[in-house]
C-alpha cells in the first residue's frame, strides 16, 4: 500500500506544463529520490503533494487523503524543507525553529530539547540569535533543514537539502536524513545531485519536462544500462584476435575498444561476475595482466541514458527555453 | 484555536521587531497633537471653538484613530512581502486550516492596531477626561471593530496586488481618501456645510459620514466631549464596515494566496 500515490497529476502555469500527467507511487518508509534537470518539475510536484499549490488536473493521495478534497488532513502528516529557505528576514534562527516546533504541536519540553539539539547538529547554535538577513546562504539553508528535522513529520518533502552547503555539512545532513527515515518517516528527496540521490535513496525517479522517465532502485537503473560497466585491462603484450574473439564471446560483454594493442577497454554488464572470467581467459592465453581497473556506471550515466542529454545539456536547454 | 494563537504570536513578534520605529511613530503622533493644540487653537474662529471646546480635545480622538489605522494597516505590508518572497508557501504548508490562517492574521493585525493605539487613547483621556467603565467598553469595542476592519482592507489589498509599489500607492490613496473625507481633522458638520454650499462634492460628504474613522472618532468625542451626540448609527456603521472587510479579506486571503 503506497503512502503517496499520484493520478495524472498535472500543473500548468500559463503556457508552461510544469508537471505533466504524473503517475507515481511512493512506499511507506522509503527515501524516494526525485531527480531531474532544472525546471523538470520536482519542486512543483512537491508543492502539489504538500497542498501548497493546487493541481490543474489529476490528483494525489497522500497518506490516504486526497490533496484536493482533504488538504487539512494531508497537512497534518507532512513537512517541507523548501529549496529556497522560507524565513522572515527580520527573524532569528532560534525564533524560526521554536515557532515552527510550536505550530507543529511539539510539547514544551520536547520542543526546547529538539530545537537546541538540532541547532547544534546543523552547527547553528552560536548563530541562533543573529538576524536571518545577516546569515550566509548556506546558513539559511541549514536553518531550513533543521525545521524538518525538528518536526519529524510522517512524510517529509526535502527539496535540495544540501545545495549551498559545504562538504562536511552535506555528509552530516545525509546522515540525519537517513536517521529520520529509520525513525519511520517517508522521505521524498528532490535533488539535482545524482550522487546524493544515489547514496540516500531506496528508489529514484528521473523527471524530465514534467514527466517521469524511469523509476526504480539506483542499482537496477544502473544495471539497466547495457554495457554500462567498464573494465580496463592492460596487458604485458598485445592481445591477438583469437583472444579478442573469445572475449567478445562472453555473453555480458557488449563492446571492446582497443586503445592500444595491449590496452583494452571492455564495455559490459554485471562487472562483478565477468571479471573473474576475463582474468581466466587471459591467463589461459598466457597473457599476463599488468593492471585491471573496473568502474560501474553512476546515476549520471543513467540520467544521460534516459534523458538523452547530459545534465549540463539538459540544464542549458531548459534555461534557453 | 491554538493555531490562531500561534499566528497572533508570530505577527506580534514581527511587530515588536519594529519597536523603535513604532516608538518613533507614536512620538510623532503625540508631537502632532501638541503642535495642533498650540497653533490651531489660536487660528480657530470663536464659533467653532464653542462647538469643539478646544482643538486639542477635538483632535486627540482623531489622532488615536489615525494611529490605529496606520498600525492595523501594517499587517498588509507584511503579507504582501510574504507573498512576493513566496514565504506564504511556508504558511500554507503548516498544519493549520486555511480559515485559521486567515482569521489568525486578521486578528493579529487588529490586535496590533489596538496595542499601538493604547498610549494614544490614554493621552486622549488625560487631555479630554476619562469615560465611564461602560463607555470605555464601548469605545474599546468600537476601536477593535475598526482595527480588524482596517486589517481586513489591508490584507485584501495585499493579496490582490502583487507589486509592492502598487500596494504602497493603493495604501496612500486609501489614507488620503479616508483621512480627507472624515471628521478626524475637522467636525463633520463643517464638511456637511461645505457640501450644502457646493464646495465639497456630495460623494465626499457621504463618504465622510459613512467613514469608519469618522464614526469611531465621533464616538469617542460623543462620550468625552458630548459633541457630536452619540447615535447608534455610529456603531452600526462600524459593524457593517468591519463585517464587510473581515469577510472580504478572509475569502481573499484563503483563495488568492493559494494561486500565487
Ligand atoms: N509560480 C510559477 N509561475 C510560473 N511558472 C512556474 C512557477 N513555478 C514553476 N514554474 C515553471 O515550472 C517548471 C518547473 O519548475 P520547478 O520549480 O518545479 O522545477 P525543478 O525541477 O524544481 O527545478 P530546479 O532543479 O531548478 O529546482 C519550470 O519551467 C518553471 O519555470
Ligand atoms: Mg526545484
Amino acid at each position: 500500500m503506497p503512502i503517496i500515490h499520484t493520478i495524472g497529476l498535472t500543473k500548468r502555469f500559463e503556457d508552461v506544463v510544469a508537471v505533466d500527467k504524473l503517475n507515481l507511487s511512493i512506499d511507506e518508509g522509503e527515501i524516494f529520490g526525485l531527480l531531474g534537470p532544472n525546471g523538470a518539475g520536482k519542486t512543483t510536484t512537491v508543492l502539489m503533494l504538500s497542498t501548497v499549490i493546487k493541481p490543474t488536473q489529476g490528483t494525489a493521495k497522500v497518506g490516504n487523503h486526497d490533496v484536493r478534497t482533504n488538504p487539512d488532513a494531508v497537512r497534518k502528516l507532512i513537512g517541507i524543507c523548501f529549496q529556497e529557505p522560507k524565513l522572515m528576514w527580520v527573524s532569528t534562527p532560534w525564533d524560526v525553529l521554536n515557532w515552527h516546533a510550536k505550530v507543529c504541536g511539539l510539547s514544551t519540553s520536547e520542543r526546547k530539547h529538539r530545537v537546541k539539539s538540532m541547532l547544534t547538529e546543523v552547527n547553528m547554535w552560536e548563530h541562533r540569535r543573529k538576524r536571518i538577513h545577516g546569515l550566509s546562504g548556506g546558513m539559511k539553508k541549514r536553518v531550513e533543514v533543521a525545521k524538518i528535522l525538528i518536526q519529524r513529520p510522517k512524510i517529509a518533502f526535502i527539496d535540495e537539502p544540501t545545495s549551498q552547503i559545504d562538504v562536511v555539512g552535506k555528509h552530516k545532513i545525509w546522515d540525519m536524513i537517513r536517521e529520520l527515515r529509520d525513525d519511520g518517516s517517508t522521505i521524498i528527496l528532490a535533488t539535482n545531485e545524482l550522487y546524493e540521490a544515489d547514496v540516500l535513496s531506496n528508489r529514484v525517479g528521473i523527471m524530465h519536462k514534467g514527466r517521469m522517465l524511469v523509476c526504480d532502485t539506483p542499482k537496477k537503473l544502473k544495471d539497466s544500462i547495457l554495457g554500462g560497466d567498464i573494465v580496463e585491462v592492460q596487458l604485458e603484450k598485445a592481445a591477438d584476435n583469437h583472444v579478442l574473439d573469445e572475449l567478445k564471446g562472453l555473453e555480458e560483454v557488449v563492446e571492446i575498444v582497443k586503445i592500444r594493442p595491449d590496452d583494452l577497454r571492455v564495455h559490459l554488464n554485471k562487472v562483478e561476475k565477468v571479471v573473474p572470467k576475463i582474468v581466466n581467459l587471459f591467463l589461459n592465453a598466457k597473457l599476463s595482466i599488468s593492471s585491471i581497473r573496473m568502474s560501474e556506471p553512476s546515476l549520471d550515466d543513467v540520467f544521460v541514458h534516459y534523458t538523452g542529454l547530459t545534465i549540463e545539456e539538459a540544464e542549458k536547454k531548459s534555461k534557453t527555453k | 484555536m491554538k493555531a490562531i494563537i500561534h499566528l497572533v504570536e508570530y505577527d506580534f513578534r514581527n511587530f515588536f521587531r519594529y519597536k523603535w520605529w513604532l516608538a518613533g511613530l507614536i512620538s510623532m503622533n503625540l508631537a502632532d497633537l501638541l503642535i495642533m493644540a498650540v497653533v490651531y487653537n489660536q487660528m480657530l474662529s470663536p464659533e467653532i471653538t464653542e462647538l469643539i471646546r478646544s482643538y486639542i480635545s477635538f483632535f486627540a480622538p482623531g489622532v488615536t484613530v489615525v494611529g490605529l489605522f496606520a498600525s492595523a494597516f501594517m499587517i498588509g505590508r507584511e503579507i504582501n512581502m510574504e507573498v512576493r518572497r513566496q514565504i506564504h508557501h511556508y504558511m500554507l504548508s503548516l498544519p493549520i486550516t486555511r480559515l485559521e490562517l486567515a482569521v489568525g492574521r486578521l486578528l493579529a493585525g487588529g490586535l496590533r492596531g489596538m496595542m499601538y493605539m493604547t498610549p494614544l487613547l490614554l493621552t486622549t483621556f488625560i487631555i479630554v477626561g476619562f469615560p465611564t467603565p461602560l463607555q470605555l467598553l464601548i469605545i474599546l469595542g468600537a476601536l477593535f471593530l475598526l482595527a480588524t476592519g482596517i486589517a481586513g482592507v489591508s490584507i485584501a489589498i495585499a493579496v490582490s496586488i502583487s507589486s509592492f509599489e502598487k500596494f504602497i500607492t493603493a495604501r496612500g490613496l486609501i489614507y488620503y481618501l479616508l483621512f480627507f473625507c472624515s471628521s478626524i481633522f475637522y467636525p463633520l458638520t463643517l464638511i456637511q456645510k461645505l457640501g450644502q454650499e457646493g464646495i465639497m462634492p456630495q460623494p465626499f460628504v457621504t463618504l465622510a459620514e459613512l467613514n469608519p474613522l469618522s464614526n469611531c472618532a465621533n464616538l469617542i468625542r460623543a462620550f468625552l466631549l458630548g459633541n457630536p451626540p452619540f447615535t447608534l448609527d455610529m456603531i452600526r456603521n462600524l459593524i457593517v464596515f468591519s463585517a464587510v472587510f473581515v469577510g472580504t479579506a478572509t475569502v481573499a486571503y484563503m483563495k488568492i494566496i493559494q494561486r500565487k
